[in-house]
């Protein structure tokens, strides 16, 4: 039998979760919520990959999807929304695995962003350098966006590079990356491409051509594409045309605007209650703001909120404790409270 | 000889089609000019080569924001750089920029709702304007298909933009339409250039299915005989999507769906997919079709009823631009006024919505001079959808400012839009007497113009009488596209010169 694949995304989610979050939080995280909750989630179950790789998931449809789940006794809820699998849908989810893996190169939460970025960029760029190839000047440009359009017009002008040497490097670059990807064919993402007398496929027809469900081709779509930025990353001077192109386009710290704030303040030196005061908001609130950093810039340092003594004790407990809720966590070290709790398991599970 | 020659080296045409040189003359010579032209026949010309040819800015007003885009693209893509679209795409830092640099660009595209603002207005008044152009100026009228409010400023506008030369252009205006243009713009003496609405390459042909099944099944048989490419046009998303996933699972590969609930990538693939010929058949939405030049559209199929004789006759105007007969042909099965009824009605809010907002403002009086602060509740509220909301507010807030009581323009509004309903009926039953009238087709459509049918056309409509075998594509194309995709063969192609 075949079950969707959006299916297996949703059961893997309820696995790693374990019956601790609703399944609302499953929502959020593939939808890609910058929210502080969902943002610690991600990385406390190990679900990063998934981060906003089904952006337009609706609450209706994943309902549906899990009325279905549990209709098939592939899953059982513990407590209201809280739900974890079955022995038979612990079966069915490896098995379906096997048959459909996650691709191993998505990183949703590292790439969502860049990943789009990237795609206007390139399918841009190729359109054009297309065009020129063939001396046709009179078509109409692929994407709308008119920074992206800036951005091309800066990139022609500034790269130093011959305007025919830019297809040729691209080709063999391009070319290289999809090469090396082993579970995903290379065609997911180059049926996608236009050029001159030549228009990209659609992401359904192209899923439809591959004999690919729709939901398993956006993933592998973008398994692709993380593929290629996670190359390039490794191995800037191998690829350096695509470095060019992905160059100022600010990767790293993905805060929400409001921890942006907070996280400016900090820098300045002043405490918590101090911010909490000058932003009006709730001390819990700038809490929040604390922890996303923590989860997003790797040289932010915790210590200043938990010694280092603590930490250790909280690391500790987090090895014994049966789950990942904090509130068992806090049952073994009671003197710890949960900011420094959230605060040293985002630091470790950064490390995981 | 000038004209010609200008049309061929910026345009790359070399003939102007019928009217085009009249009103570009017109134009050129300072008069104010009406000028109505059939869809299709190349109406944004008659401002841009005169643009070339004299100093000064040109304006164009245009009501749809992708209509807009769509024509200023169109213009960049034919290399004039100094091209803006001044609407509520730009953000508001581009918008600020735009602004400063307004006497910078040549082609100035601008929405209506945009001239409220009196940092616009007064930007344009620094500006030397050659022409000022009313693009599809029949949504000035109250009586027109497609009436916007924002229009009725215009005359005031070109009043204080110091009455430049004006160009209004529009594809099917009535009798009173035209009237009402020339007054709102204060332009009674101008020149007007009308030429027949009537395509006499398009057939056009009713088929009356006895129900929805039958109907479906007709149109899949068409879909798979006709000389294509075609368009097929919905009133509902959902069902262009599922016919267009039906005649793909019937074997017909090169079948789309098109509709504004798209994202825009896609939109944009499908459009030029269609456009290059990888696609044979849109099955569409309205959202389809404006802006896209493709001439070799054998036919359109209506599988709904269309809202107005107007918007039908710019839909099947999108089939045979390369002059070449082309047909049209609307199913209809007994019940089909049903759904456009209820567009029109869905469209406007209700009596008892605007009852409960009538309450609701007596209890809230401080919220009425920031009413966009409580959109979200209102619409929640009162069940608003937001088409709904967005006129209410237009229709509210354009009062309001002019000192208007609230109850008062609640009054006004209610009255307003039982007229606009009145109106959008009587244009349904309008489409509906023509499907079942038992003359000529055409020369029914021309007479709802004040037209005559004064030539013999050969393949006419259905009650005339036509074969429906010269429409019917004699080659059984081959829809399986065999060849192996290598996609290193396919970058290479985008990527690296040829030989």
């Amino acid at each position: 039998m075949h079950i969707s694949y959006l299916k297996t995304v949703i059961m893997y989610c309820v696995n790693e979760l374990q019956g601790q979050r609703t399944i609302y939080s499953i929502l959020h995280l593939l939808n890609g919520k910058k929210s502080s909750q969902t943002i610690q989630d991600a990385h406390l179950f190990q679900l990063t990959p998934l981060f906003r790789s089904f952006g337009n998931l609706s609450r209706g449809v994943l309902e549906h999807l899990a009325e279905e789940i549990i209709n098939s006794s592939w899953m059982t809820a513990i407590e209201e929304k809280h739900y974890i699998l079955t022995a038979e849908g612990k079966r069915e989810l490896e098995r379906s695995l096997l048959e459909c893996p996650i691709p191993s190169s998505l990183n949703g939460w590292l790439y969502h962003s860049t990943g789009e970025l990237f795609w206007e960029r390139i399918t841009l760029l190729i359109q054009v350098i297309s065009h020129l190839n063939y001396n046709n000047a009179k078509y109409l440009p692929i994407q709308r966006k008119r920074d992206v359009h800036e951005w091309l017009k800066d990139f022609l002008r500034t790269s130093g590079i011959a305007r025919n040497e830019v297809g040729v490097m691209l080709y063999r670059e391009l070319g290289q990356c999809l090469e090396e990807l082993s579970e995903i064919n290379p065609a997911v993402l180059t049926l996608r491409l236009t050029g001159y007398n030549r228009i990209g496929l659609t992401a359904v027809q192209a899923s439809e051509l591959l004999r690919i469900n729709q939901d398993y081709y956006h993933h592998q779509f973008l398994g692709a594409i993380h593929h290629i930025l996670e190359s390039v990353k490794e191995n800037p001077a191998e690829f350096p045309l695509i470095d060019k192109i992905m160059s100022g386009s600010g990767n790293e710290v993905q805060l929400t605007l409001s921890a942006q704030k907070t996280y400016s303040l900090l820098k300045q030196g002043l405490d918590l209650d101090e911010i909490a005061k000058i932003r009006r908001l709730k001390k819990s609130t700038i809490e929040d703001h604390v922890v996303e950093v923590a989860l997003n810039d790797r040289s932010f340092n915790i210590s200043r909120y938990v010694s280092e003594e603590r930490q250790k004790l909280i690391i500790n407990a987090a090895n014994i404790a049966d789950s990942l809720q904090l509130k068992q966590i806090r049952q073994i070290v009671p003197e710890s409270d949960y900011f420094e709790i959230r605060l040293v398991m985002a630091k470790l599970g950064e490390r995981q | 000889m000038r004209l010609e020659a200008l049309l061929q080296s910026k345009f790359g045409y070399p003939a102007f089609r019928p009217g085009q040189k009249e009103i570009i003359e017109s134009v050129l010579a300072g008069r104010n000019t009406v000028a109505m032209l059939p869809t299709g026949t190349g109406k944004s010309l008659c401002y841009q080569l005169p643009g070339y040819m004299i100093e000064g800015q040109v304006i164009i007003i245009s009501p749809l924001l992708s209509l807009m885009q769509d024509q200023a693209e169109q213009l960049m893509m034919n290399g004039e750089k100094k091209v803006i679209a001044f609407n509520s795409f730009l953000s508001r830092s581009e918008k600020r920029k735009a602004l400063i640099n307004l006497n910078q660009y040549k082609f100035i595209f601008i929405s209506p709702e945009m001239l409220y603002y009196e940092s616009v207005l007064s930007q344009l008044q620094k500006l030397c304007i050659a022409l000022f152009v009313v693009d599809e100026a029949h949504c000035i009228s109250q009586w027109g298909y497609d009436f916007r409010p924002d229009y009725l400023k215009l005359g005031e506008v070109r009043q204080k933009i110091g009455n430049p030369v004006t160009l209004a252009l529009t594809a099917t205006a009535t009798r009173e339409v035209k009237a009402d243009i020339k007054k709102s713009l204060g332009i009674l003496d101008c020149s007007e250039f009308i030429y027949s609405v009537d395509r006499p390459n398009i057939a056009l042909t009713v088929e009356k299915a006895d129900n929805f099944r039958v109907k479906t099944e007709r149109l899949v048989e068409l879909a798979e005989t006709l000389e294509g490419p075609g368009i097929i046009y919905f009133s509902s998303k959902k069902m262009a999507e599922q016919t267009a996933d039906l005649l793909r699972e019937k074997g017909a590969k090169r079948v789309m769906a098109y509709h504004g609930g798209m994202d825009h990538e896609s939109r944009i693939l499908v459009q030029q997919q269609f456009i290059h010929g990888q696609l044979d058949l849109i099955c569409a939405t309205s959202a389809f079709g404006m802006g896209i030049n493709k001439d070799n559209i054998r036919y359109v199929i209506h599988f709904h009823m269309p809202l107005q004789i107007e918007s039908y006759l710019q839909e099947i105007g999108r089939a045979g631009r390369d002059g070449k007969q082309s047909i049209a042909i609307m199913l209809y099965a007994p019940g089909d006024e049903q759904l456009p009824l209820q567009i029109a009605e869905n469209e406007l809010p209700d009596k008892s919505q605007i009852d409960w907002i009538t309450g609701w403002m007596e209890e809230n009086p401080n919220a009425i001079m920031n009413i966009s602060a409580y959109e979200e509740q209102i619409k929640q509220r009162s069940g608003l959808t937001d088409i709904q909301w967005r006129i209410f507010y237009d229709f509210f807030e354009r009062k309001n400012k002019s000192g208007l009581g609230y109850k008062r323009i609640l009054q006004e509004m209610n009255g307003y839009f039982e007229d606009r309903i009145k109106f959008k009926r009587n244009s349904i039953e309008e489409v509906y007497r023509w499907i079942h009238k038992e003359n000529c087709r055409r020369e029914n459509i021309l007479s709802y113009f004040d037209e005559e049918k004064n030539t013999s056309v050969q393949f006419c409509c259905d009650i005339c009488g036509l074969q429906f075998e010269n429409f019917i594509r004699n080659t059984k194309s081959d829809n399986q596209d065999k060849t192996f995709y290598d996609w290193k063969n396919h970058l290479e192609y985008l990527l690296i010169p040829g030989e």
